[in-house]
């Protein structure tokens, strides 16, 4: 081994690398203790024809119900078994009711996400100061608001949602409640990190002035956090919108509720024009967002 | 005619941090538009006796009377801040709001003297406005006046530094290593401007450069390990004087300085 070699094994780093190589060891022990158990459970298995019923559903995706709108048949028939006319239905009629009720499903999720992220940013304000380290917020209190705060993050907004259901009743107000308590852990977060990366320095200079500390905070503090406080709360919400696409699942109202049907009653069609719109709705709102956020910084 | 009065006047102090004394000093005495220079080993007090005349440290024991204000124990922080805002003090390092324009930086130099929403709306009156600009033609920086703050240079910033420090208009002037990390082109315009201001005010100035010493003192004061190692005027300052203020003991190893013509080498942090 050359003097160059040498240096790589010096015994100083040794002991790092073996930490290094010990963990990656253990994580793949897990990785295959994962696997066999659930092996051995007959938990991996992946259905009867996994490939046919892929090839089927693919099929049922690929003719999304909209498409109703200009090729639908104008009079179907629906008859019985022996020849007589149950129904006459007009599926562009059909169909274009469907897309009036997506529309409003689609503007109450929107609601819903944007009332539950505001609220949420405003709970979580004065908990996110309170967890901030540098602000130096009594240790009891400062404790009480990060452990609130991990807690609700931890709990899903399904979960929220089902529970508030039970309380305030279905329709939106139980989803923008639920929204409001998961994301106010990613709030409170994110702005206690934006104050405990405060350059200090310049508060420090700024009361050097003489400055009293309500003109420290709009003069030092305000500049430096309203930006990201800003920042953070676009990408919050873009996330909740995300959420409260399948909060409907559990009866808050929105697209999450016509998701539901149609997989209830195996309209695929409709389910293809669901997740179109949400996809669109998702991808316009991230877009946006990421537009701001770079203004911002 | 009267005697000047004192600007600094030290009686007994003791300062400390975390329970360890870090600054003690019997008696000093600073007259109105004296230049003073304080040299020393890192770890020496400087920056904490900067700090206590300017009432960011309440001192252990003892007091001071700066500007004819008291500073004890037991100050309440409204009369502190009524003393910051008559003396200057400008920091070492990063020390503007990164994302305001540096004449906003500036106009942050008239906040002791105001109050109410316009200081925190940022609304100032046209009368401070124009002093700020004024300012920044001091110190030669009215060109990038609406540039914000984190996209000048070091040197730039020290000079936005200085001219948040002449809206104050203050009487003491306490600049903590207004030179470090900039080049020697820089240090010299900064200590320039710093001597500029200093007229008709009392300047106390943190130096390791011993070159820059004739710019910017009349008087330099070593601290070493929180005491005066000696308190002289700068004609009768030697190498010698110098290099055993910098020489470590048997417990520091801070290098030797090699002689006042060199540049002294910066023990590491």
């Amino acid at each position: 081994m050359t003097m160059a070699h040498a240096g790589r094994w010096r015994i100083d780093r040794i002991p790092g690398r073996l930490r290094f190589l010990a963990l990656v060891a253990a994580y793949l022990a897990l990785v295959a203790m994962c696997l066999a158990t659930l092996a051995a459970e007959g938990e991996l298995s992946m259905g009867r024809n996994p490939w046919t019923n892929l090839v089927k559903s693919v099929g049922e995706f690929s003719r999304p119900s909209f498409f109703d709108l200009w090729f639908g048949e104008r009079k179907l028939e629906y008859r019985s078994d022996d020849g007589t006319l149950l129904r006459v239905e007009n599926r562009r009629e059909v169909e274009a009711k469907f897309i009036a009720s997506l529309g409003e499903a689609t503007w109450t999720t929107i609601r819903i996400a944007t009332l539950g992220s505001l609220l949420g940013a405003l709970i979580a304000l004065p908990l996110g100061m309170l967890a901030a380290r540098n602000l130096a917020a009594p240790r009891p209190l400062a404790w009480a608001a990060k452990g609130v705060l991990d807690v609700t993050r931890a709990i899903h907004t399904l979960v929220f949602g089902l529970v508030l259901v039970g309380i305030v009743g279905l329709g939106p107000t139980a989803g923008i409640l639920a929204i409001a308590l998961h994301s106010m852990g990613t709030y409170g977060k994110f702005y206690a990190e934006s104050i405990e990366t405060l350059d200090m320095n310049a508060v420090e200079a700024v009361r050097a002035v003489g400055a009293s500390p309500l003109q420290v905070f709009f003069n030092a503090v305000w500049p430096s956090v309203l930006p990201q406080f800003v920042s953070s709360h676009l990408y919050v919400w873009e996330y909740n919108i995300r959420d409260s696409t399948i909060l409907g699942l559990i009866g808050a109202g929105g697209l999450g509720l016509l998701i539901a049907e149609a997989t209830a009653l195996f309209q695929w069609g409709r389910l293809a024009t669901i997740l179109l719109v949400v996809i669109v709705l998702v991808s316009v709102f991230d877009a946006m967002s990421r537009r701001i956020r770079q203004a911002l910084l | 005619m009267t005697a000047p009065r004192h600007i600094v006047e030290i009686d007994g102090l003791v300062c400390q941090v975390r329970g360890r004394t870090m600054l003690e000093i019997d008696r000093l005495s600073i007259a109105g538009g004296e230049r003073i220079a304080i040299v020393g080993p890192n770890g020496a007090g400087k920056s904490t006796l900067l700090r206590t005349l300017s009432g960011f440290m309440l001192p252990a024991r003892g007091a001071a009377r700066v500007l004819g204000r008291p500073i004890g124990t037991r100050s309440r922080s409204r009369d502190l801040r009524r003393l910051r805002s008559e003396v200057g003090h400008v920091m070492q390092g990063l020390h503007l709001v990164q994302r305001l324009s540096a004449i906003e930086n500036v106009l942050i130099g008239a906040l002791g003297r105001l109050a109410g929403w316009r200081s925190w709306t940022r609304c100032y009156g046209a009368r401070d406005v124009a002093d700020a600009e004024s300012a920044l033609r001091d110190v030669g920086m009215l060109a990038k006046a609406d540039e914000r703050a984190d996209r000048l240079s070091g040197g730039e910033r020290q000079k936005v530094a200085i001219a948040r420090m002449l809206m104050q208009r203050p009487k003491l002037i306490l600049a903590d290593e207004p030179t470090a990390s900039l080049d020697p082109l820089a240090a010299a315009e900064i200590c320039g401007l710093l001597a500029a201001a200093a007229q008709g005010a009392t300047l106390i100035t943190v130096v390791h450069n011993p070159s820059l010493l004739p710019m910017l003192a009349d008087r330099v004061l070593g601290l070493k390990r929180g005491r005066v190692a000696f308190d002289l005027p700068l004609a009768e300052l030697d190498d010698q004087r110098l290099s055993s203020l910098y020489r470590p003991d048997a417990q520091s190893v801070l290098p030797v300085l090699a002689g006042r013509t060199d540049q002294p080498t910066e023990p590491s942090r």
